[in-house]
Formats: structure tokens, sequence, C-alpha cells
């Protein structure tokens, strides 16, 4: 308890008004938080627009493949970073195929922004997935079956019964991804070091002007990750809690 | 009206098989038949959220063997409610009704005539949530009701509440039937609920219809040792016929029932191997030997008296166990005790043999 709260408490008590201001006075350091909650932010949507239907899937059938790709959807979470960023880099950098033909449309990732998005997807997308997966779990099937015999098509029973009773599960499983990907450091250091998101930002002045340089960075999302702690904590339901 | 043609249904492990039955238009139906031998998954099957193998579904002379659940136009009420945790009782009302089931025009005035009839008016703009099974179950008919449908199906609708809401929720429904005048199917393991409800009953056994028939007729005359065991008849003898004149071979024929300890003077339709089958209140019972119409007297003792109410059940021995039922007037008149010797007798034609 003490080794987690200690080290917290310590870098809070640094937080006064004073280094908080110099830290937004500081362009740099709003230019990288910025770029961080938009690509963090990207990339949740990103992982929901295609996770979400993954997940109902995994939840609700059963098919040919299933454990294959519940298995596949988890494999993330045990590469270390720096790994999944040289793969990352082989797999989208410009002499891959794959990286070719999308540069051809405009789209390049190492050391763009794109680059940031994938390394976040990457780590992030298994923590939605598993949270969405797990909240259309806790509805119970025969409330489709029943909106169907009122009149609902599959979509719209999905749409007025699962969805809204899943919903906060789904949130609070975004959340968890998009604070996975703010806080994302080995395998974007690797694709894309600039532009810097924050995590890289705090290294950064570490490595080259020390201590005193990172501190109002790091105070900062450390802010940020608190916040989305208690956030993530209000939308669980109180019997799971 | 609902016809199942010959349906053929498989759920994992489970079967239906051959399963042919009319309800006619206005009709209620009774499933009844113990756990696990199919009944849900037969109404699943006609509601169209199970895949059947063969056989075709026919709701008003129409074929929706291929139509999706959601345009078969029937209402289905579970027996866990299944109401929607997320909407008021309102909503969950309204849900199946046009225009999203907001509270506009007819709409709200079909709300409220159906919160009125059974009598949750006051529940209205509460959450699912904190209401009684009770409750629950007036919601859920109230839902599967609103959009008017033409057919219900009702899966163990009272199996979760107590029985005094039981009963009234019984009464209610049948008025509601009769106000409606929807085809109603509906499932329960209880056939004291089907002799109270139904125009028409099917025994369900192990995945295929065991007998149907007018309620009064499967109890009076149950085709089965099974149908006989399952809705309670009371003494279900194994044994074997004999006729009586041998040489003769009208049908039916005066014979002998021989069973363990126990021969019995029947009309037979055939011989060999069966069961009879002897309801409770047909076995006369008195003190002293008095010749009557009764072919059968048997001497017996009382094991066992069990009050219920207005009648007494006799556990008796008469070299077997049997079960006769008198009057609970009569058991005081007779001071009936436990280990008394008493006669029985019985018609020949009340044993019935299947």
């Amino acid at each position: 308890m003490l080794f987690i709260i200690g080290p917290l408490l310590r870098l809070l008590l640094l937080a006064s008004p004073q280094t908080l201001g110099d830290a937004l006075r500081d362009a740099e350091l709003r230019d990288s938080i910025a770029l961080t909650i938009v690509t963090a932010t990207l990339a949740t949507l990103l992982a929901a627009l295609l996770g979400v239907p993954l997940a109902y899937l995994l939840a609700r059938r059963s098919f040919p493949g299933h454990r294959i790709i519940q298995g596949i959807v988890d494999l993330p979470v045990v590469i270390p970073h720096p790994v999944a960023g040289i793969a990352l880099l082989l797999f989208l950098g410009r002499r891959s195929p794959v990286g070719s033909v999308l540069a051809q449309f405009g789209l390049e990732f190492v050391s763009h922004v794109p680059g940031i998005v994938a390394a976040m997807l990457f780590v992030s997308a298994p923590i939605l997935v598993s949270g969405a997966r797990e909240a259309f779990r806790g509805v119970d099937p025969q409330l489709e079956r029943v909106a169907r015999t009122l009149g609902d098509t599959a979509w719209s029973a999905f749409r007025r019964v699962t969805l809204p009773l899943a919903g906060r599960g789904i949130l609070a499983g975004s959340i968890l991804a998009w604070a996975r990907s703010i806080s994302e450091f080995g395998s974007i250091v690797i694709l894309t070091y600039n532009p810097k998101v924050a995590s890289i930002f705090i290294f950064d002045r570490f490595t080259a002007f020390g201590l005193p340089a990172a501190v109002p960075a790091a105070v900062i999302l450390l802010l940020v990750a608190l916040a989305v702690f208690l956030l993530v904590r209000l939308l669980q339901p109180e019997d799971r809690r | 009206m609902i016809r199942l043609v010959d349906l053929q249904v498989q759920v994992g492990g489970f079967h239906l098989r051959n399963i042919s039955l009319e309800v006619p238009r206005g009709g209620y139906a009774l499933i009844i038949g113990p756990t696990g031998s199919g009944k849900t998954t037969l109404l699943e099957a006609i509601a169209g959220h199970a895949p059947l193998r063969a056989g075709r579904v026919f709701m008003h002379d129409d074929d929706v063997t291929r139509l999706p659940p959601e345009r078969r136009g029937l209402g289905f009420v579970y027996q866990q409610y299944h109401l929607f945790p997320h909407l008021t009782v309102r909503h969950n009302i309204g849900y199946g009704l046009p225009g999203r089931g907001s509270n506009n025009g007819n709409n709200g005035d079909r709300i409220e005539e159906l919160a009125e009839l059974l009598a949750i008016t006051p529940l209205l703009d509460r959450p699912i949530r904190g209401l009684s099974g009770g409750e629950q179950q007036r919601v859920a008919l109230a839902r599967a009701l609103a959009p008017r449908p033409s057919i219900l199906l009702l899966d163990e609708p009272f199996a979760a509440v107590d029985p005094a809401t039981r009963q009234v929720l019984r009464r209610e429904l049948r008025q509601l039937h009769e106000r409606e005048g929807i085809t109603t199917l509906q499932v329960t393991h209880d056939f004291d609920e089907a002799l109270r409800l139904g125009d028409l009953v099917a025994v369900l056994s192990e995945g295929r219809i065991a007998q149907s028939g007018t309620p009064e007729q499967v109890f009076r005359y149950p085709n089965s040792a099974f149908v006989a065991r399952f809705i309670g008849t009371g003494n279900v003898i194994a044994g074997t016929v004999e006729r009586s004149e041998s040489g003769s071979d009208t049908v039916p024929f005066p014979g002998r029932f021989k069973a363990e300890n126990l021969v019995l003077d029947v009309v037979a339709e055939r011989e060999g191997p069966s069961h009879a089958v002897v309801r409770p209140e047909d076995i006369v019972l008195s003190l002293a030997e008095h010749r009557d119409s009764a072919r059968n007297h048997k001497e017996g003792t009382v094991v066992r008296l069990e009050r219920g109410g207005p009648v007494t059940l006799v556990h008796l021995d008469v070299g077997r166990p049997l079960i006769a039922s008198i009057t609970s007037t009569s058991a005081e008149d007779m001071s009936l005790r436990a280990g008394m010797r008493v006669i029985l007798s019985f018609k020949a034609t009340a044993i019935h043999l299947v």
C-alpha cells in the first residue's frame, strides 16, 4: 500500500500552483499533451468501432475459431512494449509491403502521428474488447428474444436493449483503453519518437535536463490518470465494485 | 389459431419429435410435462427462436415457419419475466407499441388501459428494480399484450409467485383471455392448472406429445401409465389382463386384472400386460361389507390419513398400497383411524386400463 501511495504522494506534493502554472506556460508541453489526448482518443474510437462488434460476437455466438480469435485479441497484453514497437515498425515501415501500400495513400506511420495511433491501438484494443465482451456477457440474452417477440428486428433489439444495458461497461472499458493509450511509452518510442507524446516528452526532458525539468509534465500526466481512474470507478455498477 | 405440423427441433443434445398440435382460434391450450420434457423449447420453436429441423408452423392459416420472431405477431411471457431493467414499468409495457412506446396518444391510452386491467397503475413510473414477483408478472403480461397479439405464449407464468397471487393471476389471465380473445398456449408442470384454465391439454414426455385432448378426457382416460402418474391420478398398478370367459371374443370383455397381491374384476379391451388406473374418488370405503353393484370388494387396513380441507386422502394397505379419497365429513362419520380394517369397493368400469 505504502509502496503505491508513497511515490505518487511525493510527486503530487510537488504540484504547487506555481509548478503547474509553469508547466502550462511551456508551449512544448502543452502541444505534447494535446497530441497525446488527440491520438489516444483516435485510437480509442478506432478500437471501439472495430472492437465492440467483435466483443459482441465473442460474447454471444459460438463459431469455429472462437477460441483462436479470443487468443489473438488477448495476445498484445503479454508482448513487451518495445517488442510490439519493433514488430509494428517492421509491419508498417515504408519498406514493408503493407507500409509501402499505405504510404501511397499518404498514410505514413514511422515518425508520424498515425504511428502513435497505431501503437496505442495495438496495446489498448485488447482492454476495450475484453471490457466490452464482459459487458455484453452481463446482459441476459433472453432480453433480446423478448424484444424480438415485441416486434424488434435483431438490430433494433441490440440497439434498444443490449447496447444500453452494456453501455456503462463498454464506456468503462473504453476509458481504460484510453488511459492505457495515454500511458503508452515503449512501443511509441520506437515507432514515433517525434512528434512527442507526453510520456516521451517526460523521458526526453529527464534525459536532457534532469529531474526538475521532468517533474511538471509528470504531475500533469499523473492528474489526468487519477481523473480517469475516478471516472471508471464511478461508472462501475455498485455490486461489482 | 396455432397449428403445428410434425415439428422436429434440436437444441444442443435435446430433441423434439413429431409434434403436431392444433389450438383453435381463441382457444386456451396447456402443454404440461415434467422438467426437461421440452416444453420451453417447444414454445421457443413456435416463437421462432429455435431453428426447426423439419415441420411447419401455421398461425391463422399463414405459414410462419420461415418468418423471424418479430413478424409472427405473438406475445411471449417468460417464466423469469425478463423485464427490461433499464426502462420504467411504463416503457416496458409500451416497448412493443409503435413510435418507441412513448406516452403519446393511442400508446398512452393502451398502456393506461392494461395497467388498470392488471391493477398496476400506481407502478407505471417506477423502475423495474424493486418490484415484487407478482408485480413483475403483471408488467410482463401487460407488455406482451400491449401490441394486441393474436397469439399469446406463456412459459410457466405462475411458477415464481406465491400461491395466493398465483390464484388471483390465474383468474385474471382467464378473464383477459376471454376479453381479448387471444389464442393462448401455456406451458406448465401443474396439471391442476391445466384443469382450471385450459380447453385443451397436451402432455409432453421426452420430446414427444404423449397425449392430447380436453383436460377432462386426459384426466379421466390417461392413455399411458406415464400420463396417469404425471397427472396424479392416484393409483397406477402394473399387471396383466386375462379373459374371464375364455372362448368368447367380444370387445370389450369382462376380465381379470392380476397384479402383485391384487386381483381385480375389470372391463377390458385387450389381454396382456397392462396398467390399471383407479382414481381415489372412485373407491368407496365402508366399515361393513354390503352387496352393491360394485364388482370389486377388498378388505384393507388404513395406514395413514391425509387431511386436505374438504377432502381426506386415505392411504390403505390391501396387500399393496392404494389411495382412496373421501369427504372429510364421511371420514369423521366413520371415525377413521390408522390401523382400522375397512372394506374398499369400486366398480369394474371405474378401472381404466392403459
